[in-house]
């Protein structure tokens, strides 16, 4: 039993299955724990889980530190729409800003194409007359009797939650201010959410149209995390209760409650975290993180340790992955692609008789028809199966046996007979086409970011990942893939090394040149103040760092470029030294600059930091030579080869340390499968992980 | 090559084709200088084989551009005499007539060379918010227009025609920012360029010639299958479209041939060319043609040579719709997004499930403001929206959205925040969707405000229209409202330069969509919901849609319904 604290748990709940790890922080020592997610409470997955670890290390529940969490739960709600009913308080003239969006059509030829309906429906927005311009002055004072009057007409119609969002908020926040003081007066238990709170940025349908998912979702992310907060008390668990937010920090429970716009896509975060750490650990420039599990395939690049993290995002698209078709949420995420690619994939032939993956799936029911629960749809699953990757015994580590004959009836079936292919050249297409799609799209994204697909190192996170990133690193012209250990539930290891952080922003412009610094110095300060006041739940203020950045841009232009801030007063700061800075990273980013064109400031950016935790990971005992953990053989299919040859199957849990081996193989784990093609080098470092070098890229096969 | 192109390995390159054409989309996002290209996509890459055919172009291409340059495109390349394309060359033009229908859509083209040889072309055409000129849509001719470029060489084997760049930089308001994005054209065709041979490498293929073949013809199959699914026939429809005050409406003719596999659309009959900016271009007009028909038959496929191949459109020389140089071109938008909506009507017996009523956001709306700040200094902003959508047999129409065009908003704050304008308000007008089985989608209301303290008037350009005419339902639906615009309450002229006092009121409201089907007939619940919500008021229920809803609870009155749509 342990008797001294020294204990963490990420536990992250996914649409399937919810990922537990448990960390001893002295010895580094790593348990898993993997059960299905329970959509109705997701709290009593977390109770189960960390019941079944307190079985394996008795007491283990009291001497957590920390529970770091990550939950789709929020999201989910915004998909199913499950949230509060909320009302929205709005300027006179504005009511329809929420409605009218930005006006775009994200598919130009699909004259069908839906938009998502609004949060707050139409009866439910209404309108106080006030009015602020864009410097902040009052046009218009707001009267705070018929203010009252509007707050009552509203709270009538039986509103659980209320966003306020007035124009020009962000440049002057008093009269959103005064509807929260009478909102408290008349509702005090009424969920409120204020723009220049949520987001003192302009733009105001991305202002209102955040504040106001903010307030849907509030209501019931407060409950969900105080029941799990004393579900955990009632195992003992006496710690800190963190959650991970969409920006790859984590925060308190208590801030999360009252800020859960900002813990959306807390979930799929969590590998994006784990592979930055690994890029710093290991020095690694540019990491391609490729986290591919059931239903899609997340990544990320990420340059010098850091990802990227992205001002805005959508959610609940009505077509999925089609930009444009969600709701436009103004907070920072860190910037992850996310595509329809699984294993849970579908193939089908397209009316233009070819073959098709994704993005349609079959999900975990019915699944793939390996699965053996009714599914017919040939899926990547199928297909990887029949090319011998995976182990029909040995699926979650024998726990799920896999149908072949299934898998090879819906590929012929539904493919091979219509294509007019042999069956083989089908199921080898599913599983090439699907790494196709990926990599067209890691491109763009890479190429996005200015990274060079030819340089990076693809780490492999998710259950199908390490089966995928091979043929992925390969059509990249990757030169290395990196596969960490426990790599199928690995990505809640990230929940240990997010740094504790918390991002503030505010709006206000100014031309560089006549720009008033001291004002700008207390902006932010007052930031500074309220991150402090975000992170005291977890540490005391002086542990708290600061780094500060502005966001500027040429006068007329329509984007801004964020640029960094030494430490130090910005009030002392020169103008000349701020626009040279500018025009470094203007440069850097788009080629040339222009110093002639004036600069105007747009927002000014602060994030609050407490010091990182180190993660200790654990220490792989020497090998005994590779051939010590080899399984067996297996045909399996070599596209260099251009047919079957066998695979040496590798038992992960047996290689050491300095172990190292040569494709084609497969190295096999109960949550995931890593295949190796031929001539590529295999090595295990001391923390178990997979170096995997691909053999200089000459052209890629094709028979 | 026939080997390498079974089924399977065809996807992949053709995957590989349309992410070469979005990486160069993302170069541009990178490296353009102007707004209204990084923020609202106003531009369109992509490459062709050597004979000119396209093969991709980007997912987000705008469809006016991309519908022109696809036919543009291969009329320039049959044009350039042989020996004239040289690796490091770089072509620019922007030729009305030869590409997309104005001087501001700019295209800079590259030959792709592989292995010494020639393999294909790469372009993109760029939207360029200033090319000199007099800035109205009543031009006399295109040469107030501005600046014509002729297909010359920017870049003549590697080597930067200096002059080519003094002299346009000699023409226009803003050098520096016009150079900037040319050099972002350069840049966007270099990386297409340069994936393009990175794939050939990769596959180890010689050329472009086999795989644009294989899908060039796949997609042509794949629309003349959805062409053929439609009975054989001719369809006809009449567009009104009003023009500037004292001028006729000008008539739009559409017959539409389905003969098999083929769509012939013939605008024998249409008004001639007219001696103001709302001239259209034979490719421009071919590209909402296009639109209405790819739309409506086959929206999925990618888009590429083989879609376009089985659609013809006969346009008379001379006429708005095929106009001869030197016509003024500017407002070409005002006519050309009709072309879209007369073709759905034309096809509404035939397709009563594939079209779309009329709609308020065509033509676009464009609004030049400019004028001089409280303390003299000058400001200038352009603005583009939108109005209801028609309806369809299944949907009612989407809010305010420019169609068949697209483009995207500049929010309230923005613009105030970059001007001394104010947004007084912005929001749905209640009925005004056209009535219907299907309700039309809102058109919407914004009042400007002048302010007081503005050292002399505002000036304001308008490109719209939906003045006088109304966005028309179908099948029995009825019209959207009309477009407004009104200074301090007083009907203004929307075709003219307007003036604008420092204190006044500026009302423009954007025309509804059409309704689609009867409107008796449309669900009384979603009456008595649009009522509740607001799009509609209680007297529209019972005038348009003869439901009669309880003043207390809002709910339908079954029995008042009944007798009011009895009576009819």
């Amino acid at each position: 039993m342990p008797d001294q604290r020294g204990f963490r748990l990420g536990c992250d709940i996914g649409g399937t299955f919810t990922d537990f790890v448990l960390i001893e922080d002295s010895t580094g020592t790593l348990r898993t724990q993997k059960c299905l997610t329970t959509p109705a409470d997701p709290a009593d997955a977390v109770e189960q889980g960390l019941r079944a670890l307190d079985a394996e290390v008795p007491g283990v529940a009291a001497a957590l530190d920390e529970v770091i969490h990550g939950t789709t739960l929020v999201i989910n709600a915004i998909i199913e729409r499950k949230g509060a009913k909320t009302g929205l308080i709005t300027t006179a003239g504005f009511r329809d800003v929420l409605e009218l969006g930005r006006e775009i059509r994200y598919a130009p030829y699909d004259i069908f194409a839906r938009f998502p309906e609004p949060l707050v429906p139409r009866r439910l927005r209404v309108e106080v007359d006030e009015r602020v311009d864009a410097a902040g002055q009052v046009l218009r004072p707001l009267d705070r009797e018929r203010a009252r009057e509007v707050v009552r007409g509203l709270l009538a119609q039986g509103v659980e939650s209320v966003a306020v969002c007035l124009i020009n908020a962000h440049e002057n926040p008093d009269h959103e201010r005064l509807l929260e003081q009478v909102l408290g007066e008349e509702a005090p238990e009424l969920s409120v959410s204020i723009s220049s709170k949520v987001l003192p940025q302009i733009r105001e349908y991305e202002r209102t149209s955040t504040t106001v998912t903010n307030a849907y979702v509030r209501p019931l992310t407060g409950r969900y995390l105080s029941r799990l907060d004393a579900r955990l008390r009632t195992l003992g668990f006496n710690g800190k209760l963190f959650i991970m937010l969409s920006s790859g920090g984590v925060t308190s429970a208590q801030t999360a409650a009252e800020a859960p716009v900002r813990v959306i896509e807390s979930g799929p975060t969590a590998a994006v975290i784990a592979g930055q750490y690994y890029g710093r650990q290991f020095g690694i420039s540019e990491m391609f993180c490729f986290d591919m599990g059931g239903t899609t395939a997340k990544s990320c690049l990420i340059q010098g340790g850091e990802a990227g993290v992205v001002p805005t995002f959508e959610v609940g698209r009505v077509q999925r992955f089609m930009k444009g078709s969600g709701l436009t949420i103004q907070v920072p995420v860190v910037d992850l692609m996310e595509i329809g690619a699984g294993g849970g994939s579908i193939a089908r032939v397209s009316t233009m008789g070819t073959l098709q993956v994704g993005p349609r799936s079959a999900g975990a029911e019915p699944g793939p028809a390996c699965y053996g629960r009714g599914g017919v749809d040939p899926c990547v699953t199928d297909a990887d199966l029949l090319l011998g990757y995976l182990d029909p015994g040995y699926f979650l580590g024998g726990e799920m046996p896999l149908d072949k004959e299934a898998a090879r009836r819906a590929v012929a079936q539904e493919v091979a007979e219509p294509l007019g292919v042999d069956p083989l050249k089908a199921t080898w297409g599913i599983h090439d086409l699907i790494n196709e799609t990926m990599a067209a799209a890691a491109k763009t994204h890479i190429a996005e970011k200015g990274g060079n697909p030819r340089l990076v190192t693809v780490a492999a996170f998710g259950g199908a990942g390490p089966v995928h990133a091979y043929g992925l690193a390969r059509k990249l012209g990757a030169p290395r893939l990196l596969v960490p250990p426990i790599a199928g539930v690995g990505s809640a290891l990230g929940f240990f090394t997010a740094p504790r952080a918390y991002d503030l922003v505010r709006s206000h412009k100014a031309p560089l040149l006549g720009a008033d610094f001291a004002h700008i110095e207390g902006l932010f300060r007052d930031m500074e103040q309220e991150g402090v006041r975000a992170l005291q739940a977890e540490a005391m203020a002086d542990q708290v760092s600061f780094s500060r950045s502005v966001d500027a841009r040429f006068v007329g232009q329509g984007a801004e470029t964020s640029v960094p801030l030494p430490d130090g007063e910005f009030a002392a700061m020169a103008p000349e030294e701020l626009r040279a800075a500018f025009d470094r990273i203007y440069e850097k980013l788009y080629g040339r600059t222009y110093p002639d064109s004036p600069l105007e400031l747009v927002s000014f950016r602060v994030r609050a930091a407490l010091p990182d935790r180190p993660l200790r990971l654990p220490t792989l005992a020497p090998g005994r030579g590779a051939t010590s953990a080899l399984k067996g053989q297996r045909p399996a299919y070599c596209p260099e080869a251009g047919g079957f040859t066998d695979h040496e199957v590798y038992d992960r849990y047996a290689l050491g340390a300095g172990d190292a081996f040569q494709g084609p193989c497969i190295v096999e784990e109960r949550e995931s499968t890593v295949v190796v093609g031929a001539g590529a080098a295999v090595s295990v470092d001391d923390h178990g992980f997979l170096w995997i070098d691909l053999p200089a890229r000459q052209e890629v096969d094709h028979e | 090559m026939s080997k390498a192109l079974d089924p399977v390995t065809l996807e992949i390159l053709w995957q590989r084709l349309i992410s070469v054409v979005d990486e160069a989309d993302a170069a541009v996002a990178r490296t353009a200088f102007s707004s209204l290209l990084r923020d609202a996509h106003d531009y369109t890459c992509m490459f062709t084989d050597r004979r000119g055919r396209e093969l991709a172009q980007g997912t987000f291409a705008t469809p006016g551009q991309s519908g022109a340059m696809a036919l543009g495109i291969k009329a320039l390349v049959a044009r350039l005499p042989d020996g004239y394309c040289e690796p490091g060359d770089v072509y620019i033009t922007n030729d009305p007539w030869a590409l997309a229908g104005h001087l501001n859509d700019v295209c800079v083209m590259s030959p792709i060379f592989h292995r010494g040889a020639l393999a294909g072309f790469t372009a993109c055409v760029f939207h360029h918010a200033d090319i000199g000129g007099r800035v109205s849509s009543d031009n006399h001719d295109v040469f107030e227009d501005g600046l014509f470029i002729p297909l010359v060489k920017l870049h003549a084997a590697g080597v930067e025609n200096e002059a080519v760049l003094e002299l346009i930089k000699g023409n226009v308001r803003t050098p520096e920012e016009v150079v900037g994005d040319i050099r972002s054209q350069i840049a966007a065709n270099h990386v297409c360029a340069a994936q393009v041979c990175q794939m050939l490498d990769d596959y180890q293929l010689d050329g472009l010639d086999g795989l644009a073949d294989e899908i060039i013809g796949r997609t042509e199959r794949s629309m003349r299958r959805a062409i053929a699914a439609v009975p054989d026939g001719q369809y006809e429809a009449e567009g009104r479209i009003e023009q500037p005050a004292g001028r006729e409406d000008l008539l739009i003719r559409a017959r539409v041939t389905v003969a098999g596999e083929e769509v012939l659309v013939d605008l024998d009959g249409s008004s001639p060319q007219v001696g103001w900016g709302g001239n259209v271009v034979y490719n421009f007009t071919y590209a909402y043609v296009f639109m209405a028909i790819k739309s409506m038959l086959d929206p999925e496929i990618p888009n590429n040579d083989g879609c376009a191949a089985p659609i013809r459109v006969e346009a008379p020389e001379g006429s708005v719709v095929n106009c001869r140089f030197p016509a003024a071109v500017a407002a070409r938008m005002q006519i050309g997004h009709f072309m879209t909506e007369i073709v759905y009507r034309a096809m509404a017996d035939a397709l009563p499930d594939r079209v779309l009523a009329g709609s308020g956001g065509t033509p676009a709306t464009m609004n030049v403001f400019y004028g001089q700040r409280a303390d003299g200094t000058p400001w200038h902003t352009v603005l583009i929206r939108g109005g209801g959508m028609g309806a369809d047999a299944a949907h009612d129409g989407e809010h305010c959205y420019i169609f068949p065009a697209n483009g995207a908003n500049t929010p309230a704050e923005i613009l105030e925040s970059d001007t001394p304008l104010l947004v007084e308000r912005r929001e749905l007008l209640p009925d005004s969707g056209g009535p219907g089985r299907q309700r039309g989608g809102l058109g919407r209301r914004v009042v400007f405000r002048i302010p007081d303290d503005l050292p002399g008037p505002v000036r304001l350009g308008i490109q719209s229209g939906r003045f006088r005419l109304p966005p028309e339902g179908l099948r029995g639906g009825g019209d959207g409202a009309m477009a407004r615009f009104e200074i301090d309450g007083e009907a203004g002229d929307p075709y003219g330069l307007t003036e604008l006092p420092p204190g006044a009121r500026v009302v423009m409201d954007a025309a509804g969509g059409g309704g689609y089907g009867d409107p008796r007939q449309r669900d009384p619940e979603a009456v008595a919901r649009d009522t509740r919500e607001g799009f509609i008021t209680a007297a529209g229920a019972r005038e348009d849609y003869g439901v009669a809803l309880d003043p207390e609870t809002g709910a339908v009155d079954l029995e008042r319904t009944q007798k009011l749509r009895e009576e009819g």
